[in-house]
């Protein structure tokens, strides 16, 4: 076992880089499934707490992933406190739905009747565009009134968002409500939310990999999709599961040989330390795939952990080894 | 690699064999295409002419299929219409494939499918032509895409008329969306119902010179409503919007009933694609619990990316023998101890996550019951490229868990 970080390159620096993600107000975290979205949302919110920040972590249309890392279970529409300096929400469309008519038309007769109008009801719940649209306009409402600019109820506020076609959706919207409605207030929303996603200073999109093939093209066309059409840089990449340590070649070696002749003792030794050495091999290929297109110092790294379900110690241990690019 | 957690469950062989819609769903990243392709072709090798159909944009189908992006003829993405993958690829295959089996792919374009579906309701020029320069509906179409169940069940259905193919095997998007599969011929429907049509049908169009008062006292309210949410600016196209589709609400209709019969016919099966992990568990739980709410012919699990430690684990008790013979092929005696006890550590480590996927499987097992399948998949060392591979997958799947179970209860197609 020889390494225990990846190799960086001159450029990086992934203390700056999380430290910089930090300084903004939004952090969209996103990827395919099962790459650890939720895992790195709970640690960029603990790094933030750690600077005494208050954060809100917002999940959407999804069984919370975020709650039991912080061992609750219960989160619903509401912030509700899961750590210290840390507020956790989780929302469905029908709850976006319900905040954007509370807003808009502020009388609470005229709210009852919106939401229990069968036409309104229909036309939201079943047109594809109207969820991601609610969603972003109660984060965009959220990050303005509460954040640096507003009343500073929140200094960060991080997304765990369901999938990366979501994600590419959600940028759309601006857009789509410009071009559908031209003028009205959803207009001026459409403006507001474009200015917030849009501006490097104050959105960090934040993608979520793991050391395959597939998982790291599909984020590599994600970051390219998203550039081209609305000219979106990823803040940062986070490769995760990177395996943190290998059995050197000697050694590999000799197992081999040895394994030869006294197959019955060794094969299982041997085995476990090309599994290992594979990993490794394979979480260094997709660091280099990674470096290769994406702007100097964003990448960042997590170790692999030998274990399946995280706890709030694993996941402040994981938030130092992002900061020490320990990998 | 042989199954490690033998117990007896239906084959999944059975279902292969017998039902003609097989719906995998899952949460995201637990290798619902990838299982999805390895059932297809277990089941084009069983002799049946079967469909895998996508409607991940991504190319993981194309290259579990061992098709190579835009080489050796094949296409740089999966098409919207059955792309034929066997016999083409079949002297690739462990043996020969059957008379009559054939494998087909493709990748749904909900943007394409509902730009078809809407030409196909709205068969009157004029009213399509209405429909194509309204602006709610051009700025709402392309974001179909994002939402594209109810499409991939519209064009099942419709090859399912067609009559060719024995088999659809559908992957579906990752869990949310899945719900939304069953959900999406109600919602579609409840979107474009009667009371929905009628009501937005009082709203003036556009160069209608007719007043709100022509509404009732709620609706007049109720329209007050959505001017404020939209701008009143916006509410001639939302009515013309929905104007254009209200001849077409019976036929809309009846294809929503019929798409939704079909999930529910007795030779469909809804398949759940999982890993171990917490979190995976968590969310395979409650699709099974909403399947059953729903009433949905539940099949059973696929349990894929269980760790299996090597076997018979290393010991602490053979560090001494390892560390000979390391020495015996050419290691320092310092680097021979060393490296034993490092992997000594890696095989414990790794027989931790062996012991909790196993802990995983066995719940699941227990979920499913004797009457499901509950296949569980080895963790492989890299993605599946050829078909040669795939074969293999699938028959690891088809065999784990395999005890003949005469009692199935799935109907003879």
């Amino acid at each position: 076992m020889t390494t225990s970080t990846l190799p960086l390159t001159p450029t990086e620096d992934p203390d700056k880089n999380v430290e910089a993600l930090l300084r903004r107000e939004l952090l969209l975290v996103t990827g395919k499934g099962g790459v650890g979205k939720s895992t790195v949302a709970a640690i960029l919110a603990r790094a933030a707490a750690a600077q005494g920040k208050k954060v809100l972590l917002v999940e959407f249309e999804s069984v919370s992933r975020v709650a039991p890392l912080f061992g609750t279970h219960a989160i619903g529409p509401e912030p509700r406190q899961v750590a210290p300096h840390i507020w956790a929400q989780s929302l469905t469309a029908m709850d976006s739905l319900r905040y954007f008519a509370i807003r808009q038309l502020k009388v609470p007769a005229l709210v009852h009747l919106a939401l229990r109008n069968k036409a309104v009801e229909g036309f939201f719940r079943a047109s594809p565009a109207v969820r991601p649209a609610l969603f972003l306009y109660q984060l965009w409402t959220t990050v303005e009134e509460h954040g640096p600019q507003g009343d500073h109820h929140w200094n960060l506020v991080i997304c765990d968002l369901p999938t990366s076609g979501f994600v590419a959706g959600m940028y759309a919207i601006p857009n789509m409500l410009s071009g559908v409605f031209r003028t009205g207030p959803l207009v001026t929303y459409a403006d507001g939310m474009r200015a917030l996603l849009r501006d490097p200073a104050r959105t960090g999109l934040t993608l979520v990999t793991l050391p395959e093939d597939m998982p790291v093209v599909e984020t590599l066309e994600l970051r390219a999709t998203l550039l081209e059409r609305h000219g979106v840089e990823a803040a940062a990449v986070v490769l995760n599961a990177v395996m943190p340590r290998s059995h050197d070649a000697d050694v590999l070696d000799a197992l081999d040989r040895a394994a030869d002749t006294q197959p019955d003792l060794l094969d299982p030794w041997q085995l476990t330390a090309e599994r290992i050495a594979n990993r490794r091999a394979k979480a260094l290929s997709a660091a280099r795939r990674l470096r290769e297109t994406l702007p100097p110092g964003r990448l960042l790294t997590l170790p692999w952990r030998f274990e399946r379900e995280l706890n709030l110690q694993a996941i402040d241990e994981l938030a130092h080894d992002l900061r020490k690019g320990v990998a | 690699m042989k199954p490690v957690h033998p117990i007896s469950h239906l084959p999944i062989g059975d279902v292969l064999r017998k039902a003609r819609l097989i719906v995998a769903c899952g949460s995201g990243g637990v290798g619902k295409t990838t299982t999805s392709a390895a059932l297809a072709l277990q089941a084009a090798m069983a002799g049946r002419r079967v469909l895998v159909l996508t409607i991940d944009p991504a190319q993981r189908l194309l290259q579990a299929l061992g098709l190579k992006p835009g080489q050796d003829g094949a296409p740089p993405h999966l098409p919207n219409t059955p792309l034929e993958v066997l016999p083409r690829l079949a002297d690739q295959l462990p043996q020969p494939l059957p008379p009559g089996g054939s494998l087909h792919a493709m990748m749904l374009d909900a943007s394409v499918a509902a730009e078809q579906m809407v030409d196909r309701l709205l068969g009157d020029a004029a009213n399509r032509q209405r429909v194509v320069q309204n602006r709610v509906y051009r700025a709402f179409l392309p974001t179909l895409a994002a939402s594209p169940e109810y499409f991939a069940l519209e064009l099942i259905y419709t090859l399912r008329e067609r009559g060719q193919f024995d088999l659809m095997v559908l992957d579906t998007p990752p869990m949310h969306n899945a719900i939304d599969l069953l959900h999406a011929s109600n919602t579609l429907s409840s979107f474009i119902n009667d009371r929905v049509l009628k009501w937005f049908s009082k709203i003036p169009l556009p160069g209608e010179k007719r007043g709100f008062s022509i509404l009732g006292a709620g609706n007049s309210m109720a329209m007050s409503v959505l001017g404020r949410l939209f701008g009143q600016d916006a509410l001639p196209d939302i009515a013309q919007f929905f104007a254009a589709f209200q001849d077409v609400l019976p036929k809309l209709r009846d294809r929503t009933q019929a798409t939704d019969r079909m999930l529910r016919a007795p030779d469909t099966r809804f398949l759940i694609v999982t890993a171990p992990g917490e979190t995976c568990l968590r969310e395979a739980r409650h699709l099974h619990a909403e399947l059953t709410e729903q009433a949905m012919p539940f099949a059973g699990f696929v349990v894929n990316r269980v760790l299996v430690a090597a076997q018979p684990p290393p010991d602490a008790t053979q560090v001494p023998e390892v560390v000979r013979a390391l020495q015996a092929a050419g290691l320092s005696p310092e680097r021979a101890a060393d490296a034993a006890n490092e992997v000594l550590e890696s095989a414990q480590d790794l027989q931790r996550l062996a012991d909790a996927d196993a802990h995983h499987v066995h719940a699941l097992q227990h979920l499913a019951g004797s009457e499901r399948v509950c296949a569980v998949v080895v963790q492989r060392d890299g993605d599946i490229h050829t078909i040669a591979e795939l074969a293999s997958l699938g028959a690891e799947i088809a065999d784990s868990g395999a005890v003949p179970n005469p009692g199935s209860d799935l109907a003879p197609p």
